[in-house]
Parts: structure tokens; C-alpha cells; sequence
């Protein structure tokens, strides 16, 4: 008998843990007060979100004015030119085309990757990245087709800004550049150093083939641009500007870091 | 005479027992996985249970703007200038359509995720789909507002009207069969009142009307908001603000996978892991999306009315004026100091206005008590466990829509929208 009541009391124990652990119950028309099971911060007003972001303010930006005037600039030419091109090309141009279009950029942008995973001693990362433009260069017919991905071997960009960062140089100042959007003045060169490798490997006779035809150049900015989701205007804020800002700065440092 | 009262409790509950009960979703058969309204809130649907919707290749769509240049006494300043003329996005069907406009949530825009999705969805089900910005987003205060000071619901109905008499007359071309609205979180309140609006103005004479998660009292829903900032998150101390513990977790987690992958599934797998993010912290992630919401609507509206809060009256603000020194005293502007600092005293200026159980009364649900229970084209869904709500706020609910209101058990605030089981329901109140 006592097997036995101290087997009921186990199970109403257990049945109270059990609801114990249950949300807590709902008022009489359902609402459950999803607010209630929150821990607040015992002094009121703890401000953490101010401070957290004014934090996200402290990016050098000595060229503001102009960096607006150009950030300005780009919202316009986006809309005016680049995005009903855009549309166009997809109008236009199967899928398929289009992707291979984006995998032949992606495969030449593949050099700067690996030269730089290379220069940043990071083995094997420069392995997968040379492993991918083999790959893809061969059986994926100058890369028009990505096998590689298929095979589980990702893209992992590397720009010498990157390669910047990691040994350590400073950002610089902010800096919007013209069409190309968001950079810095550390990451600018990093863009310029790798575009003008680019032109001296000259892979598959690209670069060449872009100075005596500068539709290859025009075709690789629509690809570009069609490949990024980002629209100018998006962030719906009249602080965007600040938003990019940070985000973009913030985004880079984790590139370097990861 | 004492037995009066009596006799109208007696009516009173013949009343509410004559009109159906809601319709309760029943937790074990409804199938929604996320028990927990944080993450249902931030991360919405598993992807896999989701409705299908039609891509964009296959959606004739496009963006259209509007130049409706409310008066007002000021110019508008340098740097709102892209936002002069109100965009909405058009998705039409090659033939003859019912058309349903879709108003967004609080301080969202005409193409913010949530309502692409709605677009997708109703545009699927054969609807034209007119997608409109919020009166709180900037771009609505700015381009489509008179007083460009949200929060009054019947002066936002008002200026929403306007719009959708615009629409109308810039698509006169479109082949419509019957109007439709709909509206999620503050939107939804929105077309409540803009439905009431309609009923005087005759319009649209729309035939459904869908509130999707609305505040019931916008007090208790922004009151709820401010709080989410205010979590206890142990850590957020010396250098290491919010933000970069955040950071620092999904940092953490994607080294250890080895690549950067940001996808839908990003938050699932992140709270299967080591780097899990509590409920403090999902609570001031959301809280701070909301007070970037309430700093840009403060901002704004001070700016637009030269109120001398934010920016000084005189100051030259250009495209290219940096605007951090503002962007820092807006963000510390929450929506009880908006409330109290513009809100109120413009009501009490404008609209001869008195106290603030008073300025509830009128821009809440229950303004439209009357007109809600009767009227049978209007249906609410929201969810038992949403973050916008105060007690007392689904009592009314039921009182008001009884069998037309539908609870889901769980969903956060508008988690659920996107899960199969809640689009059918939708579409099947817009069918009938």
C-alpha cells in the first residue's frame, strides 16, 4: 500500500514538475502574457540600447558631405540607369544564360581570391579556392557552370582589402565610391590592387579581350548588379546612410576576422 | 428603476450568447513548431511550411509613384527629397481581378517582407495586389501626410484614403471586380478604420477586410514595445555594447561551421546550438528594430513640422548634412517619449484634445466597437501569445468578433503569417 502511495505522490510530483515547467497558464480569454516570463532589469531605464547604438555611430567619416553627395548620386543612377538595365537583361536573357553569365565573373574573380587566401598564409583556403577554379575551369567549361559548389567546395572570397585587414591596417576613412557603393579608403585600394592583377594574370585572355571590348566590361557590371540584392532606399530610414555605414564597416571586419 | 441595470446585463448576455463564440485554434492539432513567441517573432516559418507562392518571374509587377505634395507650411528639407513622391507597387493580373490593397505594420514600407509576402500569396490566389507603406513608415509621413504626425488612427485612415482614391485614378485602366483590404500589426488597425471610413465615403465598398495581429490598444502595444529594451542581459557591460554580443554569438557560431551562410534557417540552427539566444535577448533585438522604428517616426515628424525637438527650426538640412547629432537624439526618443512629446500636443492643438484615456479611447479598436460587432465582412486572426497585446485586449477581441475572430495558440506577434495553415485560412476568408 505504502509502494503504492509513495508511487501516486511520485507521479503528482512529477505532474506538478511537469506543468511547472509548462508556459505559464493563460488569463480567462487566452492571452498568455508572453511579457511575463522576461527577466527586466531591476533599475529602470537601463539605456543599453541607446548606448549600444550610438556605438554604431563611432566609424571615421572626415568626408561625410561628399560621401552623401555621392551615396545621393548612386541611390539616382541606381534607379535612372543601372536598375531598368537591369531589368532588361532579365527580360531578355534566359535564367540559365544569366547564371552562366555570373558563374564566368565568379570564376575570374576566383584569381584575387586565391592570390590573396595565398598571401594570408591561409593554405587551405588557397587549396579549395584553386581546387574550385580548376574545377570549374575545366569541367565546368570556363566556368560557365559551377561544379565545384556541387562537390561542396563553396566560394570563399579573399580581396586584398581583406589581406589589408588581416595584417593589420587600419580602415581609414570611410569612403562612398561612385557606382561601386560603400567602401573605405583601406578597401578602395584593396578593390584597385586586385583589378589591376586581375588585368596583369589576364586569365582566359579576359582583361584583353574587355579593352577591345567593352561590352565584356559593361556585361560584367550588369551581372554585378543583378547579383546584389541591395536596393538603395530599402532600409526605409531617413538614417540609411548611417545604417550602410555601419553595417558595411561592421561586415568587413567580420570578413577579416572569419 | 433599480432592476434596470439588471435587465441590461440580462440583455447584455442574451447579446453575447447569441453571437458564436471565437474560433480557438486547438495547440496540439495545429502544428505551428515555434511554442516559444520570440523566435516565432523574429525567425516566422520553418521554410518547409510554408505555402507555395509564385516567383517573381512569374508576377506582372512594378513600382508607381505618387505626387499627391500634401500642403504644408514648410519646404521639404534636402535630404527627405527621394521620398518627395509616395512609391507603391502594383502586381496586376492579366484579366479581370478583385483587387485587395495590403497595408503595412509600423514604420514598414510598401515593399518590406511581410507584406511582399502577402502580395505573393493573394496575388497567387488570383487578386490584383495594391502593396501601400505604413502612415508610420518615413516615406508615408513625408510624400502622403497632412499633419505627418502618426498615431491619431482616424487622421491616418483619412490620409490612407486618399492614397488608395489616388491608386485608383492612376490604375483607372485595371480591370477591378470587387475591393478588398487587408492590413498586418498596426496596418490592421489601420484598415479597421479605414473600413469605417469607407462605410460614410462609399468609395470601395470593400467586400472583405482582414486584420492580421492588429494592436487592440496602440497604448498597450507601444508601452509593450518600450519594454522589450529593457531585458536583463547579463554581459552588456564596459566595451561590450548589445549589439556586439549578438555579433560576437553568431561570429562564434559560424566559425565553428566553417563559412558564412545567411539564410532563412539561420536562426533555427543558431538556437539548436551552443550560441543559443535567450528570451532577454530576442526580446531586445525585436524591442530595438521597433525603437529604429520609433527613432526614424520622431525624427521625421519633427523635421517635417519644424517642431524644434530633434533639429533646430532654422537649420539647413541639405543632402549632404551629416545627420549623426540628430540621428543620436532621435534614438533616444521612444514611442512614449514620441507620444508625449509630439503626438499629444499636436492632438490637443489640432483636434481640441484632453487627456490621455481620452486620446486611447479614440485612436484604439474599441473606438469602432459598434461598427466591428456588426459588421460581418471584417475578420480578425491573432495570436494567444503576441507581443503587442495587454490583458483584456482579446476579452474585447472576442466580445466584439465572436466567431469571426480566429486565436492561434501560438505565432508571437505575426510569426504564424507565413505558415500554410494560417495563409489558407486567409485565403478562405477572402474567397467566400
Amino acid at each position: 500500500m505504502t509502494e503504492r502511495a509513495r508511487l501516486v505522490a511520485a507521479a503528482l510530483l512529477l505532474g506538478n514538475l511537469a506543468h511547472a515547467a509548462e508556459p505559464p497558464a493563460a488569463d480567462g480569454d487566452g492571452f498568455k502574457r508572453p511579457l511575463d516570463s522576461l527577466q527586466f532589469n531591476s533599475g529602470r531605464d537601463q539605456r543599453e540600447f541607446e548606448r549600444a547604438s550610438l556605438a554604431t555611430l563611432n566609424v571615421p567619416d572626415p568626408w561625410e558631405r561628399w560621401n552623401r553627395r555621392v551615396y545621393y548620386f548612386n541611390y539616382r543612377l541606381d534607379e535612372w540607369v543601372l536598375l531598368p538595365v537591369v531589368r532588361g537583361y532579365r527580360y531578355v536573357t534566359p535564367e540559365f544564360v544569366r547564371s552562366g553569365v555570373r558563374n564566368f565573373f565568379g570564376n575570374l574573380g576566383e584569381i584575387p581570391s586565391l592570390l590573396n587566401s595565398l598571401l594570408q598564409l591561409r593554405g587551405r583556403r588557397a587549396l579549395d579556392t584553386g581546387t574550385r577554379l580548376l574545377l570549374n575551369t575545366t569541367l565546368g567549361v570556363a566556368g560557365l557552370w559551377d561544379p565545384a559548389t556541387r562537390m561542396g567546395l563553396p566560394r570563399q572570397s579573399e580581396d586584398f582589402g581583406q589581406t589589408l585587414g588581416a595584417y593589420g591596417v587600419p580602415t581609414g576613412p570611410y569612403l562612398m565610391l561612385p557606382i561601386l557603393g560603400p567602401s573605405n579608403l583601406r578597401d578602395a585600394g584593396g578593390q584597385l590592387t586586385d583589378f589591376l592583377t586581375a588585368n596583369r594574370v589576364d586569365y582566359l585572355n579576359v582583361a584583353t579581350a574587355s579593352g577591345a571590348h567593352p561590352e565584356i566590361s559593361a556585361l560584367k557590371a550588369v551581372d554585378r548588379r543583378d547579383g546584389i540584392p541591395f536596393r538603395y532606399g530599402q532600409l526605409n530610414s531617413p538614417f540609411e546612410y548611417n545604417q550602410i555605414r555601419y553595417v558595411y564597416t561592421r561586415a568587413r571586419q567580420l570578413q577579416i576576422e572569419e | 428603476m433599480p432592476r434596470l441595470p439588471a435587465f441590461a446585463a440580462l440583455l447584455g448576455g442574451l447579446l453575447f450568447c447569441s453571437s458564436a463564440p471565437a474560433v480557438d485554434i486547438d495547440p496540439a492539432s495545429y502544428g505551428f513548431p515555434l511554442h516559444n513567441p520570440f523566435e516565432a517573432t523574429i525567425a516566422t516559418t520553418p521554410p518547409e511550411l510554408r505555402p507555395a507562392l509564385p516567383p517573381d518571374s512569374e508576377i506582372d509587377q512594378r513600382d508607381y509613384s505618387l505626387s499627391l505634395r500634401p500642403e504644408r507650411p514648410f519646404a521639404l528639407p534636402g535630404n527627405l527629397r527621394q521620398v518627395r513622391d509616395l512609391r507603391y507597387r502594383l502586381a496586376r493580373q492579366a484579366h479581370a481581378a478583385p483587387l485587395i490593397f495590403v497595408i503595412s505594420g509600423t514604420g514598414a514600407h510598401y515593399a518590406s517582407s511581410l507584406t511582399e509576402y502577402l502580395k505573393r500569396l493573394f496575388y497567387g490566389a488570383g487578386f490584383h495586389v495594391v502593396q501601400l507603406s505604413s502612415p508610420t513608415s518615413y516615406d508615408f509621413m513625408t510624400a502622403a501626410s497632412r499633419a505627418a504626425t502618426p498615431g491619431l488612427s482616424r487622421e491616418d485612415a483619412d490620409d490612407l484614403y486618399r492614397v488608395m482614391e489616388a491608386v485608383r485614378a492612376q490604375q483607372a485602366d485595371l480591370p477591378v471586380t470587387a475591393y478588398h483590404l487587408a492590413g498586418y500589426s498596426l496596418g490592421a488597425l489601420h484598415a479597421a478604420f479605414v473600413s469605417q471610413l469607407d462605410e460614410s465615403r462609399r468609395g470601395f465598398g470593400f467586400k472583405r477586410v482582414l486584420l492580421l495581429n492588429p494592436p487592440v490598444n496602440p497604448y498597450n502595444s507601444v508601452r509593450n514595445l518600450d519594454r522589450l529594451v529593457q531585458t536583463e542581459v547579463p554581459g552588456i557591460t564596459g566595451d561590450l555594447t548589445f549589439y556586439e554580443l549578438i555579433l560576437g554569438k553568431l561570429t562564434r557560431y559560424f566559425q565553428r561551421r566553417g563559412y558564412i551562410d545567411l539564410n532563412e534557417a539561420l536562426l533555427y540552427d543558431l538556437q539548436q546550438s551552443k550560441e543559443r539566444l535567450t528570451d532577454e535577448e530576442m526580446a531586445m533585438l525585436i524591442g530595438s528594430v521597433f525603437r529604429f522604428a520609433a527613432a526614424d517616426i520622431a525624427y521625421t515628424s519633427d523635421l517635417l513640422n519644424r517642431r524644434g525637438l530633434i533639429t533646430p527650426p532654422n537649420y539647413p538640412v541639405e543632402e549632404d548634412t551629416p545627420l549623426a547629432p540628430f540621428f543620436i537624439r532621435a534614438l533616444q526618443c521612444n514611442f512614449g517619449c514620441y507620444l508625449n512629446e509630439q503626438l499629444i500636443p499636436q492632438w490637443r492643438l489640432r483636434h481640441n484634445g484632453g487627456s490621455l484615456s481620452q486620446l486611447i479611447g479614440q485612436i484604439s479598436l474599441q473606438a469602432l466597437q459598434d461598427y466591428l460587432a456588426g459588421s460581418g465582412k471584417i475578420a480578425v486572426m491573432h495570436n494567444a501569445d503576441d507581443l503587442i497585446l495587454g490583458p483584456g485586449d482579446l476579452a474585447f477581441l472576442r466580445r466584439t468578433f465572436g466567431e469571426r475572430l480566429t486565436l492561434y495558440p501560438f505565432g508571437g506577434h505575426c510569426g504564424n503569417l507565413n505558415y500554410r495553415v494560417n495563409s489558407q485560412a486567409m485565403l478562405e476568408f477572402l474567397r467566400d
